[in-house]
């Protein structure tokens, strides 16, 4: 318990309006050191914190501070964590998932949104919010007559604010890029991170597939459509460097995945992959346990730990300690490095979530694809 | 004002203030036809309405990274032997890397050593002066690569070369004062040695920004301490023009150094002594004649101490 809690219930008569007092007066939760108290307000029967991290017990029950209507639990979480959780609160039998009513640091995702625990030393990088000295770049609207899918799909193009048709730039190719733009930022990193001169002026195609996790779990078709669709669009219609090099595709969770294994099908045609979170889930022996959905990433997973290959020259992984994915994340790396890929990994202490993958951009982008900062003084 | 030497006008970054205008009117450059060398655009060479709107003088571009573009088009064997001395630089800027880390760690241990002051003086000179050393020899190396290359492709004898630098040196006739912008110095310095320029620009006065005022110290020094892979240490990449002697010019200091860093910047500063240290931020303005500072705004130059000064008038 923190010692601002501690404080407040070791008083002789705690009125109502002492509790109003600590509410208004802290920032939850209280982050003391490593030991962070969750904190919660209300009539109930049971309060339990849930957040879905490796490593913690999925509820973590609060404790009703007596003669109140606090609750309260206490975790140790190491310095430059963050988490993202909610509130199970049980009242008269019906038990409730709610944000945490305490704090207003909210992270959002395509399920909704989570209640955002910033733990001691973490901070959230300036260069992932709006910089109002950034140039903006533009995002435009394309559509593919794909023959791998047999339909079109519409995918967004962004396009750098110093776009030049008689310049020529390197690709990105982004999995659920809408999910990027919106959950983790990545308009405002590209034009951070472009302004700052640490990545190049780029093109980047932001793809977002109707099925992902179908389409996504080392599916022939989508590789096809990254290699033989959307790369051709994109060289004809758009001033590209024509460099293996400097085409660099990228995803996170089942677009990792996705991204690996075009690259694996597709060999020579991508030069660099950033691959955030990939569930790149295998079997060593008998069944996997994570549900079929994940049959088709296995089999794929398997064959390319059994034959790995250089699916590009440069990779860029990262997975935060908290994802049970960290363990598949650091068993791929032996593999790939046994193939002279120039591989860079990092671990971070945030589990599978957008905010972990936002916060990874700057330094997996800036090595993948290092911008002119050194060379150039403007 | 003008009279007798040409004047050097110095500059910042031009963003987000924008302090050329004012500048350039108030240091006596007078009102004739300027040349704008903006190669350090690259592709974006010669897109210089902004500068337009900036300064009264007539502007005429001087489009060097294009020339050079058409040359290497037009003569294979020098394109050929061009790229060859490129990949010959960035390979001993490689090796330069991996010496100099070693003896800038080792030059920073000392800077930060306790013990007798009289045994620490010595070491630090030391280590000081082995670094000093390497980038000795490092330019030595890069002016051989350089010198094998003109011997090769002698601007003289080379017509096509001989050519472009007669048409640059007559569009220069019209001018007194050449603008050359900040942009990326490396490819800068290439255009300016391909067509050496260095002798006729010397009799012309020169405002330059950011890349641009670089490219007239007598050497290039690359710097940047906020990368997002991590610090890096300064290199010397090769010998500038030497129209500013004497000095070492640090644009937008603020944001590329860490400046409170004392032994980082006191290792800065007497590495590359005598010559001065000079950081040119934005709103920054030097205007240098023949070696004397005619005015200051906002320069600081780095102490042997590592403390940030004032520049004052000489």
């Amino acid at each position: 318990m923190t010692p601002t809690l501690k404080k407040l219930i070791q008083k002789n008569t705690l009125e109502a309006s002492d509790i109003d007092a600590f509410v208004q007066d802290n920032e939850f939760p209280l982050v003391d050191g490593t030991d962070v108290t969750f904190v919660y307000r209300g009539a109930a029967d049971s309060v339990n914190l849930r957040c879905w991290i490796s490593g913690l017990d999925t509820a973590q029950p609060f404790q009703a501070l007596p003669g109140t209507d606090l609750w309260a639990t206490t975790i140790e979480l190491p310095k430059g964590s963050r988490i993202e959780y909610k509130l199970e609160v049980t009242r008269q039998g019906k038990r409730k998932l709610i944000l945490d009513p305490l704090n207003k640091v909210i992270a959002h995702d395509p399920f909704g949104a989570n209640s955002v625990c910033q733990g001691f030393g973490y901070e959230r990088p300036e260069w992932a919010s709006h910089d109002p000295l950034s140039r903006l770049g533009a995002l435009e609207r394309k559509r593919i007559d794909s023959q791998a899918f047999g339909e079109p799909r519409d995918i967004q193009v962004y396009l750098p604010a110093t776009f030049r048709k008689n310049r020529r730039y390197p690709l990105l190719i982004v999995h659920d890029g809408d999910d990027y733009l919106r959950y983790a930022d990545l308009k405002i990193v590209l034009d951070n991170l472009t302004h700052r001169l640490e990545i190049p002026p780029m093109i980047v195609a932001l793809t977002q597939s109707p099925d992902r996790l179908a389409e996504y779990a080392g599916n022939d078709k989508h590789a096809q459509f990254l290699a033989k669709d959307l790369l051709p669009l994109m060289s004809t219609e758009y001033p590209l460097i024509d460099s293996v090099d400097s085409r660099c595709v990228m995803g996170a969770s089942f677009g990792g995945v996705a991204t690996l294994h075009a690259a694996w099908r597709y060999p020579e045609h991508f030069g660099c992959l950033l691959l955030q979170s990939g569930s790149f889930a295998f079997s060593d022996l008998g069944r996997h346990k994570r549900g079929p959905v994940f049959d088709p990433v296995v089999r794929f997973m398997n064959e390319f730990r059994e034959q790995p290959c250089r699916p590009a020259d440069r990779v860029f992984m990262s997975c935060g300690v908290y994802e049970s994915l960290i363990y598949e994340n650091r068993s791929l790396v032996p593999h790939l490095q046994s193939k002279g890929v120039d591989l860079r990994f990092e671990e971070a202490r945030d589990a599978h979530n957008w905010e972990n993958w936002r916060d990874r951009l700057r330094i997996g982008l800036s090595w993948l694809m290092p911008g002119p900062a050194w060379l150039v003084y403007e | 004002m003008n009279s007798g030497a040409p004047l050097r006008l110095l500059l910042g970054p031009q963003r987000p203030v924008v302090n050329l205008g004012i500048a350039m009117a108030e240091c006596g450059i007078g009102d004739g036809p300027i040349a704008v060398i903006s190669a350090a655009w690259q592709e974006a060479e010669g897109d210089i309405d902004d500068i337009r709107k900036l300064v009264s003088n007539e502007l005429f571009d001087l489009p060097i990274y294009q020339r050079a573009y058409a040359l290497f088009e037009a003569d294979k064997p020098l394109h050929d032997a061009y790229r060859s001395r490129q990949d010959q630089l960035i390979d001993q800027q490689r090796l330069y890397r991996l010496r100099l880390r070693q003896l800038t760690i080792a030059a920073r241990g000392i800077l930060r050593a306790d013990g007798n002051p009289d045994a620490i003086d010595e070491e630090r000179r030391h280590a000081i002066s082995q670094l000093r050393a390497l980038d000795r020899h490092h330019l030595r190396q890069i002016n051989k690569i350089y010198k094998r290359f003109e011997e090769t492709f002698d601007r003289v004898r080379n017509s096509r070369l001989a050519e472009h630098i007669v048409e640059i040196e007559k569009q220069l006739e019209r001018c007194e004062t050449v603008l050359i912008t900040g942009g990326n110095v490396v490819v800068l310095m290439n255009r300016l040695q391909l067509f050496g320029l260095s002798r006729v620009l010397s009799r012309k006065n020169i405002v330059g920004w950011s890349a641009g005022a670089m490219a007239l110290c007598d050497r290039i020094v690359l710097f940047h301490d906020r990368m997002p892979q991590g610090r890096r240490d300064p290199e010397v990449m090769c010998n500038g023009l030497g129209l500013v002697p004497g000095t070492v010019l640090l644009p937008d200091a603020r944001n590329r150094l860490r400046t409170s860093e004392r032994v980082r910047s006191s290792l800065f500063s007497r590495r590359f002594a005598p010559a001065s240290c000079l950081t040119l931020d934005n709103e920054s303005l030097l205007l240098m004649q023949d070696g004397r500072v005619l005015n200051s705004e906002l320069v600081r130059h780095i102490a042997r101490d590592g403390k940030f000064a004032r520049v004052k008038v000489t």
